[in-house]
């Protein structure tokens, strides 16, 4: 089975965040702690968009199915929005999306949304290593290695159900778990 | 287009060293070495200084040479130097737009430490940025014509410097000023550093230009209530306030104030910073402008008292108005007067909103607002002034001359508790006051600083001038001031200090205290930076676009800083800094247009189902519904890039160019694809 | 009608939990530079406002600045070999009016005291012995620990002990010991216990059990002493269940703040007058008896600078009815130390020998300059220091120095 978490080099598993900060503020700011040298994990890679509200919920999820451990997007604070209110659009979202990825077995707390300005680079560097370090405690998250799973029990169900036709049992309801002997006689 | 469209990727890869910046921090080499591996890269290369002239002349001749269709470069962030390398891809004869950059210098080399991890995270980016590319769609700049006016706010000593230089170039210039005259704090102050000249003498012939140019259109006691469009497009609504003397007709005589029902003034002047006393009916100071009179509606007779919840004052018309009576025919004066909001269109604007000082009761120990011979050092300057409230006689509260004057510097500066910047000022006034003092009196003075701090022209040299005119320089500070024990009818208070260079405490009785106040923003700067979009440090100071290359730019294009909203300065930076933000504003205007990021959104009419989803989502009612063709339709022209909607779309058939759906997810795959261990 | 907000109740936080990260129980003056309080002392602009701020500034060859700088050049040596530093009476001034937000008096100064001591082969007597005491009773008075809880015999409501109350409890009262043996602590004692009871605190105390605190023996030079009452109270604070603690000293009360949290305490803790003004609605239709007095208020150090509880006695005195409250000249952040502290408390006789004058006759001056019947305090130390100050310092109108518990209880009759 290949592991598609975060490895350094010497083998030990380190969180990938996937971060979508705004253009004026949050990216603004993220470049203003590189300008003034704070240190924060490196774990962190950073998609511009031009504001919080163009971050579709599609692309969180995507991440988390690419094999991110977290998800950070970052706005304008309210009222601040650069684009007068993207940033409630994206809360609205931010909150849909939360529920959402509980019901897929996603931690919630993977998923941060954060209001920083552009003179908050302090911000920036606590949160990423808040996130980081929320995210160490969840653990590797790990879906793509998941979705192989998946994909071998569903070809496993599926040679089950061939082979036996007349077992319509095969077709249990506990099929997240592996085929194993003992839950083909439930 | 079309023909580019089946030519296969071709993609040049650079990576910066930005000198050390970069290369220290991320292996440079290494993320080359890699990025050549990925499909479609064709070049991939590193080199000292990207940004440099032989760095765009190497991606010039590689997209000829190796016909390179796309280009990437991994440097610093694409807010400092995007704008180049797109340029750099054009002159090689490429759409700008093929272009990606990766920010590996402020998000990556300067703020992580481990080098390893450093080097992992460029290359993700890079490969997010490699994977991205090959979407990019060749887009045309929009250019919108720009409307050559000037709002500037603030008529300080900056925004008056703006004003006039704007004006003088033709160029029409609406200036809002929320006090009733124009002047800011210079025109309170009494003699400046370096050269020791009067303020006003200096000031009140910028401010009498100001007054009678033809291109100024000058609005005192106003202020700006509402700020809309953008940059060659803003339109303004500027609140002006009722002063209840018709601007027009008013002559400046200031019979009205003299015939007031009020014999003596009884109300205090803020311009002297109560230390004096006008009447209802008054003229902010002598040399005003414009010189109008103003009435107070909170102490006016024919007014009842306090506000109405809309802010508004109502007439009791329980005055004998002895004031229109001496107006007589001019007829300047109207109780009925109502605030009036005017809407200006502009297209670049100036803030000059200016400082506030220190409010000392928060540094309770100095004793301000408790003893009456603490000052703060603009009361001094007042004090001083011979327009001031004492007609120039240094004299205290009680009237008499001191005979020991304390100034006490860094109030409110450099202090965790209070405001951690130097205020960059108060060394060199109170210096000034020092000699001040001692021109007007035969006190003692003492100077008790933490440090001298006297950089700029002839500033030390002022200091050493003064130094020598024997003043006691002590270099401690004020730990405590209390009334002296031994003689508590006086009034005379104790400073008590450590002299850190002698290493004893000083218990220096005095008669005057004046501390020296720092500059902080304005209360209402977070309200301004709201209206106007703008960013604040966190300190409060309007943020400049930034802080070395782009010093009175903001992040907001078309608004430029001056003088102290962004930060404490003197007279002199505060003007160098009003000609710099007039020149921005200039170059802007007389190009004659403004570029636009064609990061707009548009509609596939073919896959759009008629939803309207997007259309309450756009704050810029850029979308609307064509009825025919049951479609949305964006307006380009009214879109600002936002990608609100794009989000939205639940068929997915709006499009945001420069972040199309496609490119955001390459871009998703690229920073977590498995990295070479 | 909706409830008004109760201006004292943020109080309730722990400081204690934020700030125990600026160094840790181990740090050492060699260490300290590299704890986030050290780094602090980096950005020193020795500007003198320490030494121009403290209370005896004028007696001290080496200046909490000159300290500092003395630290980063590495010659510390020289500091520690001169009793300087003994001088210090721990009164936060340095701290509160520091520009840096430097930790001179909980963090760098009671380092250097440590060492200072450790160099004097001759420790003042009185100073030795309270310690001593300290050590072997628990009390720095040398009283028997079996009558600690002896007071409640005269206290005139049931004080419960919280070993026989056996379930937890809101209030664990902890009543340190001047508050315990000394007869005008022990009114203090009785007026906080009649308050509890007419405000139906669910409260107990730990009776015999409990030692002092050990803030001054921090607070001066023994840490090891700190070290063995801390863990002792600590491990007596395990046994039971109860959700904050109360102290009506002052100095306890920065202890438990400040030192107990890198011990392990993790409840809140408070001052008794934090804890009454944060009952003040509840408190005031009791206050019925009206003291016609001018009262004036010195606030202990404690509570004063070290976390800004100016305003909660304040609020207390000022509902009392017929109190008029007068501020002496140097009040709040700038309030004079009585002398108390860091172990100030047994080494009068010392800063006699050193032609120091006390403070608490400064202090007391200034009370008497603004004509006040009354001085209120809210620490058990300033009782006996400035009655005994008034005792030399002349004055003709009458003066009385009375804690705020016990000008509550007495205004509830």
């Amino acid at each position: 089975m290949s592991d598609s978490t975060n490895k350094t080099p010497d083998g030990k598993w380190t969180p990938r965040i996937v971060a979508f900060f705004c253009n004026w503020c949050t990216y603004t700011a993220a470049d203003l702690a590189g300008v003034s040298r704070m240190k924060y994990a490196s774990n962190i890679r950073v998609i511009r968009l031009m504001c919080s509200g163009r971050v579709d919920p599609q692309f969180v999820v995507d991440a988390f199915a690419k094999g991110a451990d977290g998800v950070l997007i970052g706005g304008c604070h309210p009222n601040d929005c650069h684009y007068v209110e993207g940033n409630y659009k994206c809360l609205r979202r931010y909150q849909m999306l939360k529920r959402m990825i509980a019901d897929m077995g996603i931690e919630p707390d993977r998923l941060r949304l954060e209001w920083i300005s552009a003179a908050e680079g302090e911000k920036v560097r606590r949160v990423v290593n808040e996130m980081v370090e929320t995210v160490k405690q969840l653990g590797p998250l790990n879906i793509p290695c998941k979705f192989e799973e998946w994909d071998k029990e569903m070809e496993a169900l599926a040679g089950h159900v061939a082979h036996s036709q007349s077992a319509a049992g095969a077709a249990c309801p506990d099929h997240a778990k592996p085929q194993t002997a003992q839950t083909a006689h439930v | 287009m079309e023909t580019r469209k089946n030519e296969p990727v071709r993609i040049g890869f650079y990576v910066c060293h930005c000198g050390v910046n970069i290369a220290h921090m991320v292996d440079v080499e290494a993320v080359a070495k890699y990025v050549a591996t990925l499909p479609n890269v064709v070049v991939s290369r590193n080199y000292k200084y990207m940004c440099s002239d032989p760095g765009q002349e190497m991606i010039q001749t590689d997209i000829r040479e190796q016909r390179l269709n796309r280009v990437v470069v991994a440097a610093c962030s694409p807010l400092l130097h995007e704008h180049t390398f797109r340029g750099a891809t054009e002159a090689g004869g490429l759409n700008p737009f093929y272009f990606q950059m990766v920010n590996i210098r402020e998000h990556d080399s300067w703020v992580h430490t481990d080098r390893l991890e450093a080097t992992r995270k460029a290359m993700a980016l890079a490969r997010a940025a490699i994977q991205r590319v090959p979407h990019h769609k060749p887009l045309e700049v929009k250019k919108v014509p720009i409307n050559p006016d000037v709002l500037i706010v603030g008529a300080g000593i900056a925004g008056i410097h703006a004003a006039i230089t704007m004006a003088n170039a033709g160029k029409k210039v609406c200036l809002v000023e929320k006090e009733p005259s124009i002047g800011g704090h210079m025109a309170m102050f009494d003699k400046t550093f370096p050269t020791l000249d009067c303020a006003m003498c200096v000031l009140s012939p910028k401010m009498a230009t100001v007054g009678s140019h033809p291109n100024i259109t000058l609005w005192t006691y106003s202020e700006v209530v509402k700020v809309d469009g953008y940059v060659g497009n803003f339109k303004v609504t500027v609140r002006r306030k009722p002063r209840y003397i018709i601007e027009d007709l008013c002559t400046g005589c200031q019979e009205c104030v003299a015939n007031c029902v009020y014999k003596e003034p009884k109300f205090p002047d803020a311009f002297n910073l109560g230390l004096g006393k006008r009447k209802p009916v008054y003229m902010p100071f002598a040399q005003a402008i414009p010189s109008i009179a103003i009435i107070d509606p909170e102490v006016c007779l024919n007014f009842k008292r306090g506000k109405n919840p809309d802010g508004s004052y109502t007439v009791s018309d329980k005055c004998k108005k002895l004031c229109v009576v001496a107006c007589g025919d001019r007829k300047a004066i109207d109780f009925t007067q109502k605030a009036v909001d005017k809407e200006i269109t502009v297209g670049t604007i100036i803030m000059a909103t200016g400082f506030k000082t220190f409010d000392p009761h928060r540094t309770p120990y100095y004793g301000y607002g408790v003893y009456p011979n603490v000052y703060t050092a603009l009361e001094l300057e007042r004090v001083i002034n011979a327009s001031g409230p004492t007609e120039g006689h240094l004299v205290m509260r009680n009237g008499k001359e001191p005979k020991r004057v304390a100034i006490v510097h860094c109030v409110g500066s450099r202090d965790e508790n209070t405001n951690r910047w130097c205020s960059r000022v108060c060394c060199l006034y109170s210096l000034k006051l020092a000699h001040l003092i001692l021109e007007h009196t035969d006190a003692e003075v003492y100077n008790f600083y933490i440090d001298m701090r006297t950089p700029g022209k002839s500033m030390e040299e002022f200091y050493n001038r003064v130094a020598e005119e024997g003043m006691h320089l002590v270099r401690g500070r004020v730990a405590d001031v209390y009334p002296d024990p031994n003689d508590t009818a006086s009034g005379r208070l104790i400073v008590q200090a450590e002299d850190t260079l002698t290493n004893r405490i000083l218990k220096i009785p005095v008669d005057m205290v004046v501390l020296s106040v720092g500059l902080e923003p304005r209360p209402e700067a977070e309200d301004l930076r709201r209206l106007f979009n703008l960013s604040c440090s966190s300190e409060g100071w309007f943020l400049e676009r930034h802080p070395k290359l782009a010093p009175v730019s903001t992040f907001t294009d078309g608004i430029f800083l001056a003088g102290c909203c962004q930060g404490p300065k003197d007279i002199p930076d505060s003007v160098a800094q009003a000609g710099a933000a007039a020149a921005e504003a200039f170059s802007l205007i007389d190009k004659g247009y403004v570029e636009q990021e064609p990061n707009t959104a548009f509609v596939l009419a073919e896959e759009c189902s008629g939803c309207k989803s997007c259309i309450p989502l756009c704050p810029y009612t850029a979308i609307s519904f064509n009825e025919e063709t049951k479609k949305a339709v964006i307006n380009e022209a009214l879109c600002k890039g936002c990608g609100t909607c794009v989000a939205a779309c639940p068929s997915g058939s709006i499009v945001q160019n420069l972040f199309e759906d496609q490119e955001i997810f390459s871009e998703i795959d690229g920073v977590l694809a498995p990295l070479p261990q | 009608m909706s409830k008004t907000a109760n201006p004292f109740e943020e109080r309730i936080t722990m400081a204690g939990v934020a700030e125990a990260a600026v160094v840790d129980r181990t740090t050492t003056l060699q260490t300290l530079l590299d704890t986030p309080a050290g780094r602090r002392m980096l950005t020193c602009i020795q500007c003198g406002t320490c030494a121009g701020t403290c209370p005896y500034g004028d007696y001290m060859e080496f200046s909490p600045r000159l300290v500092i700088n003395m630290l980063r050049r590495g010659f510390i040596d020289e500091v520690i070999k001169s009793d300087s530093l003994l001088r210090c009476v721990a009164c936060y001034a340095c701290t509160a009016k520091c520009p840096r937000n430097i930790r001179l008096t909980d963090v760098l100064l009671p380092l250097v005291k440590e060492q200072v001591l450790m160099n004097n082969t001759q420790m003042p007597a009185e100073f030795q012995k309270s310690l001593e005491n300290m050590h072997r009773y628990g009390n720095p008075m040398g009283e028997s620990p079996r009558k600690r809880a002896a007071w409640t015999a005269t206290a005139g409501v049931k004080v419960p002990l919280i070993a026989e109350v056996k379930c937890e409890v809101d209030v664990l009262w902890f009543v340190e010991c001047y508050t315990s043996f000394y007869a005008r602590g022990q009114e203090n004692s009785r007026a906080t216990a009649k308050l509890f009871a007419a405000l139906g605190v669910d409260f107990a105390i730990l009776g015999n059990d409990e030692k002092c605190a050990g803030e001054c023996g921090q607070m001066t030079w023994e840490s090891g002493l700190f070290e063995s009452l801390a863990e002792y109270n600590m491990k007596l604070f395990g046994k039971y269940k109860f959700r904050r603690i109360v102290t009506g000293d002052a100095h306890a009360f920065n202890a438990f703040r400040f030192r107990y949290p890198m011990y392990g305490l993790t409840q809140p803790v408070e001052h008794t007058t934090q804890f009454f003004a944060r009952h003040l609605e509840q408190l005031k239709p009791k206050l019925k008896k009206p003291l016609n007095l001018v009262v004036t208020y010195h606030d202990p150090c404690c509570l004063g600078r070290a976390v800004g509880a100016y305003e909660e006695p304040r609020a207390l005195l000022q509902a009392i009815p017929g109190v008029k409250l007068v501020e002496m000249v140097h009040n709040r952040v700038n309030s004079v130390c009585c002398g108390g502290g860091g172990g100030g408390m047994w080494l009068d006789t010392y800063y006699k020998q050193k032609g120091m004058d006390r403070l608490s006759e400064r202090r007391v001056k200034e009370a008497i300059a603004v004509g006040a019947d009354v001085l209120a305090v809210a620490c058990p130390y300033e009782v006996s220091r400035f009655e005994d100050a008034l005792k030399v310092v002349p004055h003709d109108k009458p003066m009385v120095v009375r804690d705020v518990v016990e000008l509550l209880a007495e205004s509830i009759g």
